[in-house]
């Protein structure tokens, strides 16, 4: 008798990869400080340990001593989508393997994981599966038009057409997050720093695509990393600045990996850059904030890239802040629950970390909350509201810009305008309500589906 | 009985007090299925296809990827990875003290006696066939390594007690994984290693190894000589933890510090 197809196969994994998941003594170091266990009222099955596990389990079924002697175990459909869920419950924020006791470099497992799943045909998880068409077809996840990449720019702001530095702004910062994209071009011209910056020719990063596990769809990612590498060698930087952690993870981590090697300029993060301009003594602060603040290391700043240090020197060194500690900080950090597709495709687990994070910052007594990612901003910002807390949450940059005494005034914000296209800690601008629509008819038709990208219009999220 | 084994025409002697023929028939057995089982992983591992790769690197190619990942940061970075993490396992001493305590003195205990038999069993060839010695070389080797083997005795001891107490009274401190009491095998197998170990080793001291002359056996015959519980150590000892590491949750002994490698760290 013909002996049966495994139920999973190996593709995506690396023999290293694959021994991982036999070196995990199940001490359960991980369960402690997982984000996404705590946020899910602590449900073994989101355990880290017990998805290594389960894998473990898949391939010994299908590629064990028993499997080789007597055929592999059928694995019921139903327990591979039930893992690839699990799978998914899961920002890849990378603090279980920071405190792997075996150091299990568990972000690259579970991104392998996923392109696996993904390849069987149970991942992604919800929208998450619009990610590829989106960012392949309009080179960004918000279905955004390339031409208003610049559309924040305000007439004082100076890009230049070349330069040796340029600012890569990413899609966040560039459609939602304005305040951010005009906080960090103004820091940067009263630096007297000339930048340019790639406006159409910008192309998202392709995070999303990496994290979900979709980075084989079309090879999106590689191709956007590629474009972007070489529309900035073209422009002739040198070295390009990143204002968005998510961003700025994927130049330094997954750009070589697709580029094949190491990139042609240096890629540095605006809080390294500013950490660099203050202690050149040219960053003079102008005003002064009386605020207790605590900051949030960004999983993609902090742990996967090890940019720890340089934030906390800007904010230190900033006239009458205070700078207070959470109890989890730097390599510890509790992630903000945005991360790893988790925001577009689990919104509620989004928020229920995002929730933990603000009370780890509102424990300090801080009154600000501040963060180097845009996406976390937009996820504490959520959690924030959701407490009702009286807690501000903003950006370094912002911060920053407003105590080197610049405007941090976005264009007039359009009625319904996302709330963090302006700052939430220097309130000087308000979002006009939307207006309301008079009620339309139900179409007759029947609603898309859930992969067609058009139906499920702007609130989609990446990072 | 006889004075020991006849191997080449060259007698090894019977010091270890046990039949020499079940000793290395088991060893043998225990070699092979241990290198079987570590086969079949490494082939289980082989078949990764990663992203660009059109097919699997199979065992080998799975043994040498992992060999040029652990030296891929330079010979330097290897061995303070090799010296910080898998031998000081610096990783769980900076959170988990106790269980760092328990791991260090099972994981040392456990080396310093395979070590230590594997050089009492060198010793035992190398008098007769490399130095032409009687008995007497072996016996003196035996002798000095007593110490130490009853060092390294007491450490797997004292993990086995910590591994039991922390199971029996600690056990609400740690979030515990699915089926974890398959534990207790693992925890039962090595104490009945120890006890036996101590049982085999006491006797023997008590006759005074090196006073005993093997050729007196057949006269006087110890107490220990073909001991069953001297003998049960000895097989239980080979399969347990030879034969059936790659089977079981012990492998970890070997994935574990091989991934703090391949991952220079875990940084």
């Amino acid at each position: 008798m013909a002996k049966e197809k495994p139920s999973i196969n190996t593709v995506n994994f690396n023999a290293a990869q694959l021994m991982e998941f036999d070196a995990c003594t199940r001490c359960g170091e991980c369960v402690k400080y997982c984000p996404t266990y705590d946020a899910r009222d602590k449900s073994q099955d989101i355990e880290p340990r017990d998805k290594i596990l389960r894998w473990r389990s898949f391939m010994n079924r299908s590629f064990g001593l028993k499997a080789r002697l007597f055929g592999p175990d059928k694995i019921p459909p139903e327990e591979i989508k039930k893992f690839t869920d699990d799978l998914y419950n899961c920002t890849t924020c990378g603090m279980c393997g920071t405190v792997c006791p075996a150091g299990i470099n568990t972000i690259e497992l579970w991104e392998s994981t996923r392109a696996n799943l993904v390849k069987h045909g149970t991942g992604p998880y919800g929208k998450q599966s619009l990610f590829p068409k989106l960012i392949e077809e309009g080179h960004n996840p918000y279905l955004k038009q390339q031409k208003d990449r610049l559309a924040w720019m305000t007439p004082d702001i100076k890009i230049a057409d070349k330069s040796d530095i340029a600012y890569f702004i990413g899609c966040t910062a560039g459609y939602n997050q304005q305040v951010l994209g005009v906080s960090t071009a103004r820091i940067l011209n009263k630096l007297n720093v000339p930048f340019m910056a790639l406006g159409e020719d910008e192309w998202c990063c392709g995070s999303a695509l990496i994290r979900t596990g979709q980075q084989h769809i079309n090879d999106t990612p590689k191709k956007a990393a590629i474009h972007n590498v070489e529309a900035l060698k073209a422009k002739g930087a040198k070295r390009v600045i990143f204002a968005c952690a998510g961003c700025f993870r994927a130049a330094k981590i997954d750009w070589p990996r697709a580029y094949g090697k190491a990139l042609p300029f240096e890629a540095i993060h605006m809080s390294q850059f500013l950490a660099e301009q203050l202690e050149a003594g040219k960053i003079k602060w102008e005003k002064s904030l009386d605020k207790t603040v605590t900051y949030h290391d960004p999983c993609h700043l902090g742990r996967h890239v090890g940019v720890f240090e340089e934030p906390r020197k800007v904010i230190k060194s900033m006239p009458g802040i205070k700078l207070v500690e959470m109890k989890r900080n730097r390599k510890e950090q509790r992630c903000c629950g945005a991360g790893g597709g988790v925001k577009a495709g689990i919104p509620d687990l989004a928020m229920g970390v995002a929730k933990g994070r603000v009370n780890d910052a509102k424990e300090t007594g801080a009154e600000a909350l501040i963060s180097t990612c845009p996406f976390c901003r937009r996820n504490l910002l959520d959690g924030r509201d959701e407490l009702k807390l009286d807690m501000s949450v903003d950006d370094l940059v912002v911060l920053t810009a407003n105590l080197m005494g610049l405007s941090t005034d976005v264009k007039p914000p359009a009625p319904g305008a996302p709330k963090e296209s302006i700052s939430d800690l220097f309130r000087t601008q308000t979002i006009p309500p939307k207006p309301v629509e008079p009620k339309k008819e139900a179409p007759k038709t029947e609603a898309p589906k859930a992969e067609t990208p058009k139906a499920e219009t702007p609130k989609i999220e990446k990072k | 009985m006889t004075e020991g084994l006849t191997i080449l025409g060259k007698t090894v002697f019977d010091t270890l007090f046990i039949d020499y023929r079940i000793m290395v028939i088991t060893a043998i057995i225990s070699i092979i299925l241990f290198l079987v089982g570590m086969y079949i992983q490494l082939d289980k591992w082989g078949r990764g296809i990663p992203e660009g790769a059109t097919k699997p690197l199979g065992a080998w190619g799975a043994l040498k990827l992992i060999i040029s990942r652990i030296f891929e940061k330079g010979i330097g970075h290897a061995l303070e990875v090799i010296i910080l993490d898998v031998a000081f396992q610096r990783r769980t001493f900076r959170r988990r003290k106790l269980e760092w305590l328990m791991h260090i003195l099972i994981f040392w205990g456990w080396i310093g006696l395979f070590i230590l038999t594997v050089v009492a069993a060198a010793a035992e060839f190398y008098g007769p066939f490399v130095l032409g010695a009687e008995y007497e070389f072996f016996v003196g080797v035996w002798k000095s390594l007593e110490l130490p083997n009853n060092i390294f005795g007491y450490m797997l001891v004292a993990g086995i007690a910590i591994a039991i107490i922390r199971r029996l009274f600690f056990r609400s401190k740690d979030v515990q994984a699915r089926n974890a009491d398959v534990d207790w095998i693992l925890i039962i197998g090595l104490l009945i290693v120890v006890i036996t170990g101590f049982y085999a080793q006491g006797i023997r001291e008590a006759a005074g190894v090196e006073r005993e002359l093997i050729s007196a056996y057949e006269i006087n015959a110890p107490g220990f000589f073909n001991n069953i519980t001297v003998l049960f150590h000895e097989v239980f000892t080979l399969l347990f933890c030879v034969a059936y590491l790659p089977f079981s949750k012990y492998l970890h002994i070997i994935t574990a510090p091989l991934t703090i490698m391949v991952n220079h760290g875990g940084e």
